[in-house]
Formats: C-alpha cells, sequence, structure tokens
C-alpha cells in the first residue's frame, strides 16, 4: 500500500471517530446533568419565563432533533449558543484558542529543544553524577504541580523581585485591537515569560527522560559500534546517527502534547489569568455552560487527533524503514 | 425436610421482623435529608448541615446531609420541589432592599414548581397583608404591613434564617479615598464614580475582580455582574441612596399622581453619550420596549405597568394596572434609559451579536471596552449633569481568573479595590498588608433553611418551633463565619432597617427547651433514643 492509500484511509478512520466522539459528547453531557437548564434558569424566574429560555435555546425539542442540530451546527463550523454569554459561541472560543496557543507553543518548543538534547547527554554520560543529577532533576520538575510552580514564580519574580507581572497578557490600559498588534510586542513577551516557562519545566522532563531511554536502546545497536570503528567523532555519533534513530518516541509524545495544548495547561492559565480556552472550560463548567465546554472538548479532541496523524507522517520522513503497509511488516 | 423447616423458620422471621419494624416506623418521626452545597462551593453551609443534623441527634431525629452540585441543588429545590429540608440562600441585590422580592417567598402564590416558595408555605392572613403592602404608596403604612408579616413569618418557621454574612472587602489606602460601603453591595455600588477621590498619582480608579458580565446586552444580561457593570453608563430615574432612600435621579420628581397613577418629571439638562438629549421619548420607549422584547429578567419589574403616557416635553404618566408600591423603589430605580434612535430598529434584541450592542447610555460614565476574561473600562462622561461631582477620570477592570489572582493583584498593588467579598483564607493576609484597608459590610442577602411542609412533622408548627430552638446560631456566626456575620431572625435583615422587624421573637439555642417543646405537643422518645409523632 502506498502513502497516498495510508493518507486516505487514515483521514477516514479520523471522520469516524470524529463522529463518535462528538456523539459521545452530546449524549455524555445531556446524561449526567439532571436539567441543562438548570444554569439557565435563575432563582425567581417564572415557569412561564423558564418555559421560554428553554424555547429559545431548542431545549423544547425531542432530544434527537437537538442531536441533529447540533451535528449540523458543528459542520458549520458554529457551536451553537453559550448559555452563559448568551451569544455565539464560536467567536469566543477561537479567540480563547489563539490566546492559549501562543502561550502553549513557545512553551513546547523550548521544551522539546531542550528536553531531547538533555536526554542525549544523560545518555552518554551514563553511570556518572551527571545522569544521576538530570534523572533525580527531571523527574523532580516533572511532578512538581504547575500551580505550585506557577505560585513560587509569581512569588519570587512577580511580589519580591517585582520584574515580571503576574497575571494577563498585556500591560492595562491598551489600545491594541488586533490579534497581531496583541502579540508582536515586547510587553506581551514580558507578560509570556514566567507562565511560559513555568509550563515550559514541567514538560522539559518527559522528552528528556525518553529521549535517554532510547538513546540506551539504540547505543547497544551495531551500528552505532560500526560508526565508532569508522572513527567518527562522538559528537557525530551522538547527534547524527543514534539521536535521530531515538526522536520516534520523542516526536510521538510530541505531537499528543502538542494536540492536548489546545486545551491549554487549564491550571497555570488560571494561576496567571490568561484569558485562554484552559479558563474558559473553567468557567463554563462553573457555570454550566455546556455547549461552551462541548465546544471545547470537541476542539481539544479534533486537536489531538490531526497532531497524530502528523506524528505518523513524521515517522516516514525521520525513520525511511517505516514503511505504511496494512496488516504489520 | 430439614431444608423445608428451615425456609418456613427464617420466612416466619422475617414476617415478625417486618411488622415489628413497621409498627415502630409508623410513628416514628421520619428521617430527614438536608440538602446543602458542597464543600467546593460554600464551606460553610456544608459544614451548617453537619452542625444542624449533630444538634438535631440529641432530640431523636436522625438527620441525613446530601451535599449536591450547586445547580442541581437549585434545580431539586424550585424545579422539583425534591427535598425534605434544603440550605439555600438568596442573595442582597439592590433592588430586593424594597420588601416585596423577600415577602413573596412565603406567598401561596409561588408555591408551584419553579415559583420561590418551595417550602409550600400557605397562611391567608399572611397572603392578605402580602396583597395590602403591595398595594400600599405610603411607606410608614406600608411597614406596618411589611412589619407583621415578618411576625407571622417567625411565629410560624416555615424556613429558619440561618445567618446574614458579612462581605468582608478590601480597598488600597494609599491611591483612593472616600468610599462608601452600602449594605448588600460593598464597595461596587453605583455611587462610587461619585464617592471616590484620588489621594495617589492617578485619576484612572482599578478594580480586580474575578466575575465578569455574561454580556453587555440591556436586554439580555441576567447576571449581578452584567447590571453592576451596566448601571454605570445607563441612567435610571430614581436611584437609591446608600441608605436605601429612593432619590429622583433623571427625574425632576417622582410623585404619586392618583393610585394609580406615578407622575415623573425629567431634568432638562441630560445627554447621551453621543450627543443627543435625553427625552421623555426615550424615557417612555425605553420601558415599552423592555415589554414589547419581553425581557424576562426585569419582568417583575414591568409587570405592574399598563402604560406609559407623555404629558408634555418634561412630563410623564406611569399608569399601573393597580396600585403597586415598589414600582418608584424597585422599577424605577432599575430599568435603564435607553436611547430610543439607537435601539427602535432593533428588531430582536436578545439576538444582537455582541459587536452590534448600542453602548450608548446617560449615566456617568461612558462605555470604552469590554475584552473577555481581561479587561473593561469606563471613562467619565464630561457632559453628564452631576460631571463636577465626579473626581475621577475612569475606572478599569482586571478580570482575574480566581480570587486568588484578584488578591495577588491587590497586594501588588495592580487594583485599588476588590469587587467581591474576599476569601477566608486571605482576609487574616489582607489586614497584614499596610496598604490594604479590610471593611465588612453586612448584608441584607440571607442563608436559610427550608422545610417542605408537605412532609409529616414538619408540617406541624410545634415542631418546627421546637427545632427552631435546636439549630447553633451562636456557632455558625463565632465559627463558620470568624464573628462576620449576624445571627438569622427574618427574612427582612436588621440592616434594611426601615423594613426589618426588631422585635419577632428569637428562638435561643437550648436543646432542654427544644426537647421540652416536642414532648408538650405530644412527641416521645422510644427505647432506641429516637423521635416518635405524636399519638392520637
Amino acid at each position: 500500500m502506498g502513502k497516498k492509500e495510508f493518507i486516505i484511509r487514515r483521514l477516514l478512520q479520523m471522520i469516524i471517530t470524529f463522529l463518535i466522539i462528538l456523539t459521545g459528547l452530546f449524549f455524555v453531557f445531556r446524561l449526567t446533568l439532571p436539567d441543562p437548564t438548570a444554569a439557565l434558569v435563575m432563582e425567581g424566574l417564572s415557569a412561564e419565563a423558564q418555559a421560554m429560555v428553554r424555547a429559545r435555546f431548542g431545549l423544547d425539542r425531542p432530544l434527537w432533533q437537538q442531536y441533529f442540530i447540533y451535528l449540523g451546527n458543528f459542520f458549520q463550523g458554529e457551536f451553537g449558543m453559550s448559555f452563559h454569554y448568551r451569544s455565539a459561541i464560536a467567536p469566543i472560543v477561537w479567540e480563547k484558542l489563539l490566546n492559549t496557543l501562543v502561550l502553549m507553543f513557545p512553551a513546547i518548543i523550548i521544551s522539546y529543544s531542550i528536553g531531547p538534547l538533555l536526554g542525549v547527554i544523560l545518555s552518554w554520560r551514563r553511570g556518572t553524577r551527571v545522569e544521576f543529577g538530570g534523572i533525580v532533576g527531571g523527574l523532580f520538575l516533572r511532578s512538581a504541580p504547575v500551580f505550585w510552580t506557577g505560585m513560587i514564580f509569581i512569588m519570587l519574580f512577580g511580589i519580591w523581585l517585582g520584574v515580571f507581572p503576574t497575571s494577563g497578557m498585556r500591560t492595562l490600559p491598551y489600545e491594541a485591537v488586533g490579534f497581531w498588534d496583541k502579540i508582536l510586542t515586547l510587553d506581551f513577551l514580558w507578560h509570556l515569560i514566567l507562565p511560559a516557562f513555568t509550563i515550559a519545566i514541567y514538560y522539559v522532563g518527559l522528552p528528556m527522560l525518553i529521549m535517554r531511554n532510547t538513546m540506551l536502546e539504540v547505543m547497544g545497536e551495531d551500528f552505532i559500534e560500526l560508526c565508532q570503528a569508522k572513527g567518527l567523532s562522538e559528537r557525530a555519533i551522538m547527534y547524527k546517527h543514534a539521536a535521530r534513530n531515538a526522536l520516534l518516541p520523542v516526536v510521538t509524545q510530541a505531537a499528543i502534547t502538542v494536540g492536548l495544548a489546545v486545551g491549554g495547561q487549564v491550571v497555570v492559565e488560571v494561576v496567571f489569568s490568561w484569558p485562554g480556552l484552559g479558563r474558559e472550560i473553567i468557567q463554563s463548567v462553573r457555570t454550566s455552560d455546556f455547549p461552551m465546554a462541548q465546544a471545547c472538548f470537541m476542539l481539544m479532541a479534533g486537536m489531538v487527533m490531526v497532531m497524530n496523524f502528523f506524528a505518523d507522517l513524521l515517522y516516514g520522513y525521520l525513520d525511511p524503514r517505516v514503511v505504511y503497509q496494512k496488516g504489520g511488516k | 425436610m430439614v431444608k423445608r423447616k428451615m425456609v418456613i423458620m427464617l420466612c416466619l422471621v422475617f414476617l415478625l421482623a417486618m411488622g415489628l419494624s413497621l409498627n415502630a416506623s409508623a410513628t416514628r418521626v421520619p428521617e430527614f435529608t438536608i440538602l446543602t452545597t458542597t464543600e467546593g462551593y460554600d464551606p460553610i453551609r456544608y459544614e451548617a448541615a453537619f452542625l444542624i443534623q449533630d444538634a438535631w441527634a440529641a432530640l431523636g431525629i436522625k438527620v441525613d446531609v446530601q451535599p449536591l452540585e450547586f445547580s442541581t441543588l437549585i434545580d431539586r429545590f424550585y424545579n422539583e420541589q425534591d427535598f425534605d429540608i434544603a440550605i439555600v440562600g438568596w442573595s442582597g441585590r439592590v433592588d430586593r432592599l424594597d420588601p416585596q422580592h423577600f415577602l413573596g417567598t412565603l406567598h401561596s402564590e409561588q408555591m408551584d414548581l419553579g415559583g420561590n416558595n418551595p417550602g409550600g408555605y400557605y397562611n391567608e392572613e399572611y397572603d392578605e397583608l402580602f396583597t395590602k403592602q403591595a398595594r400600599e404608596f405610603d411607606p410608614d403604612k406600608r411597614r406596618e404591613y411589611v412589619l407583621e408579616m415578618q411576625q407571622i413569618g417567625m411565629e410560624e418557621q416555615p424556613l429558619s434564617i440561618l445567618f446574614y454574612r458579612d462581605e468582608v472587602l478590601a480597598y488600597n489606602k494609599n491611591t483612593f479615598s472616600g468610599y462608601v460601603p452600602m449594605a448588600g453591595e460593598g464597595l461596587y455600588t453605583e455611587w462610587l464614580p461619585f464617592d471616590v477621590y484620588p489621594i495617589g498619582d492617578s485619576n484612572t480608579l482599578t478594580i480586580g475582580t474575578s466575575q465578569e458580565p455574561d454580556n453587555i446586552n440591556p436586554l439580555d444580561s441576567t447576571t449581578v455582574w452584567g447590571w453592576k457593570f451596566m448601571r454605570l453608563y445607563y441612567d435610571k430615574l430614581v436611584r437609591l441612596s446608600p441608605d436605601i432612600e429612593p432619590l429622583p435621579w433623571a427625574a425632576e420628581s417622582v410623585e404619586e399622581y392618583d393610585e394609580r397613577t406615578i407622575e415623573v418629571v425629567i431634568r432638562d439638562d441630560m445627554l447621551f453619550h453621543d450627543g443627543e438629549p435625553v427625552t421623555v421619548d426615550d424615557v417612555k420607549f425605553s420601558y415599552d420596549y423592555m415589554v414589547e422584547q419581553d425581557f424576562a429578567y426585569f419582568r417583575p419589574f414591568y409587570e405592574p405597568l399598563e402604560e406609559v403616557v407623555i404629558i408634555d416635553d418634561q412630563t410623564l404618566h406611569f399608569v399601573l394596572k393597580e396600585p403597586t408600591s415598589f414600582f418608584i423603589t424597585v422599577t424605577l430605580s432599575q430599568i435603564p434609559i435607553l436611547p430610543k434612535h439607537l435601539w427602535e430598529d432593533i428588531e430582536h434584541a436578545d439576538q444582537l451579536s455582541p459587536e452590534d450592542i448600542p453602548t450608548v447610555g446617560s449615566g456617568p460614565m461612558k462605555f470604552d471596552r469590554f475584552d473577555r476574561a481581561e479587561y473593561k473600562r469606563l471613562v467619565k462622561f464630561e457632559d453628564y449633569f452631576k460631571a463636577d461631582e465626579i473626581d475621577i477620570d475612569a475606572i478599569e477592570y482586571i478580570i482575574y481568573a480566581d480570587a486568588e489572582g484578584t488578591y495577588t493583584g491587590m497586594v501588588t498593588g495592580e487594583a485599588d479595590m476588590t469587587a467581591w467579598r474576599l476569601e477566608p483564607a486571605q482576609i487574616t493576609l489582607a489586614e497584614q498588608e499596610d496598604h490594604l484597608e479590610v471593611v465588612s459590610v453586612p448584608d441584607f442577602g440571607y442563608y436559610h433553611m427550608t422545610y417542605n411542609l408537605r412532609l409529616p412533622a414538619l408540617d406541624d408548627v410545634n415542631f418546627r418551633r421546637a427545632i427552631a430552638h435546636a439549630i447553633p446560631h451562636e456557632t455558625f456566626i463565632d465559627v463558620l463565619l470568624d464573628g462576620r456575620g449576624e445571627r438569622g431572625t427574618s427574612i427582612i435583615a436588621p440592616v434594611n432597617t426601615f423594613w426589618h422587624n426588631p422585635d419577632v421573637p428569637v428562638f435561643e439555642y437550648s436543646l432542654e427547651t427544644a426537647m421540652h417543646l416536642l414532648e408538650e405537643a405530644g412527641y416521645w422518645l422510644d427505647d432506641d433514643g429516637r423521635l416518635n409523632m405524636p399519638q392520637n
């Protein structure tokens, strides 16, 4: 089977998976909430007014109709109406998604460029104090809860030293209107540093440890010995030959991380009051705004699937031995 | 053989046990379930339920506490009325300073599903007094009725008011001064622009908040936070003073013309923020438009209105369907004046997309911007008729993700004041900060425990009066609220001085008294220490 066929098959799979997820999301929200309109119906509203509110959000229709309206909305790139904001969800969600991505991508780039490099060094220095320190450090960073790191950062750099802002993504008052106006400023960068590093520090441990483990496996292989026999420099063997082969699992992990990045680091967004999608998820749960929560989860699911798809394609590039074939090797 | 005998024996024992237990439970006071909030949502109401459970156990009343997620709790209580006893609350919104709303929560008209009287309290005398007070324009006469209703409510105990909780807020005392706290409103009142003045470098007051408006459409916003924001840039005919006195505001005068008509003369020096004058046409339009668009949130306010008639350039008559006392205090002080020229062509106001919502009002501040989850800003309206009483240039809001973020903003000096109460743990910390002033403001909203009066024992007024002595009010205040609150008495809180009845009977905490009253009413303890229903 060729590459083209593989791609088509994977795309079809994705569509089916996504339909299942859409359906699941719809029914999970309907079944777990006793009355989805409880959120809408303020204390003190008459029964008649409550019925009107239900009708406005289409909640008076039978469930199957609601389901098809929901699907229809989705394929038109809409996510319906927010119960809480009482306006279309799509513009709100897209804006917050962008805010989240400008926070997550720098953090992921930092951690996934430093992490694997550190992993290579650790494996090369196998058995030394460097490796021991690296592993302990990596595990420590990995297990330190982000809200804690974030709060320590705020206390240290925000309150005591006063060198970085503790909240938001720009200094108030501001005039910027467009998205690019907002993020192409030094002020934005200044606001970005603390939250981005909080996330990067948390993320860096995983690629580092994965890289180290696979490197150790790869280094036992014959071709490394051959490289050494050829008299290649240690640096060349390490980075050019061993690391490239050990990169595959890191790529998978990176793809998943990027996919999940859509949801943001919910906790970091809250700690730093970053106006992103993660904070929106919390808000939507708090206000029982389930169309909004649905939209957020949908975006997350979609992104994870798309990124996994790219990771699959990237394998072929990184490792020519990967062939797209039905039923294994 | 042996097996069969065993089976028969077992059956007999089982039947006997069934009979015994049926016999016993038939007279026992049933086990009650108290619905309350989760610990995460409100630790105080959660703990209060367990304190009550303990106290009542001593009376032989078995209680199960069931914490529920908030919207489920509200749904079970109001919409399904599926509860024995529920601990919920009413927030102290400014329009509830008029006794109408809270008194209505015990009116039989509100007994149906979804109504505000889920306990099902019904008292003809109370209902009659309710109608009388609702029609009485003379505040002093109306007050008599209101006091009497509170007396009935306390004597009959269809619910127990657990406590009124103070709002604890903080402001930076080095940047602005002149804050006037208002009952139930805290520091973030509609008088803010007139009260505060800068004592530091900045003329822009920065409010830290983690609450944001649901939207800023005056025909669609249904949250307190939407209205607390919008009322700064929309004007109203009447404003309630910090002492809850209705003051004519955009109105030159508000008078009772006859028993169904209120005559309003508007000021002649008002402008909208786009420069257009505010006229009687705009005022009439605003009220008509609310009715025409059927804006549910305000319906109780405009419901009594029959029509608005323009008499001359400055004068309007509000003709009511029947005499309605709260029309001046609530309706005229809550419904915003909208510019007719911007709204009249909008057919379905609730379907406006956010960028199409007109934000032009005639209030003391002008709308400038609102960026979700980030920032809001209002600037002083220089042509306001009382502009010279405003000493600040702008009000800006930093929207934090949570109370923790807001507090950090207060500590770093980013925010000058908080819009909402501090978390209990932050209060002591804030008191240690040199630049922060912590204020406690009493609330007129209340937390109550409502009984389902359709159930046995709970339907007995003697039973309710007895267990009223077994509610540890002092512990709620001293332990749960750390002294920042007041014990619950009547549904009209003491801070609402004019309407509160200070002479209502108060049930002191005493398990002996409670037990004594129960026994007097015929209840008795069985050998298991469980309370039994009176035998007759």
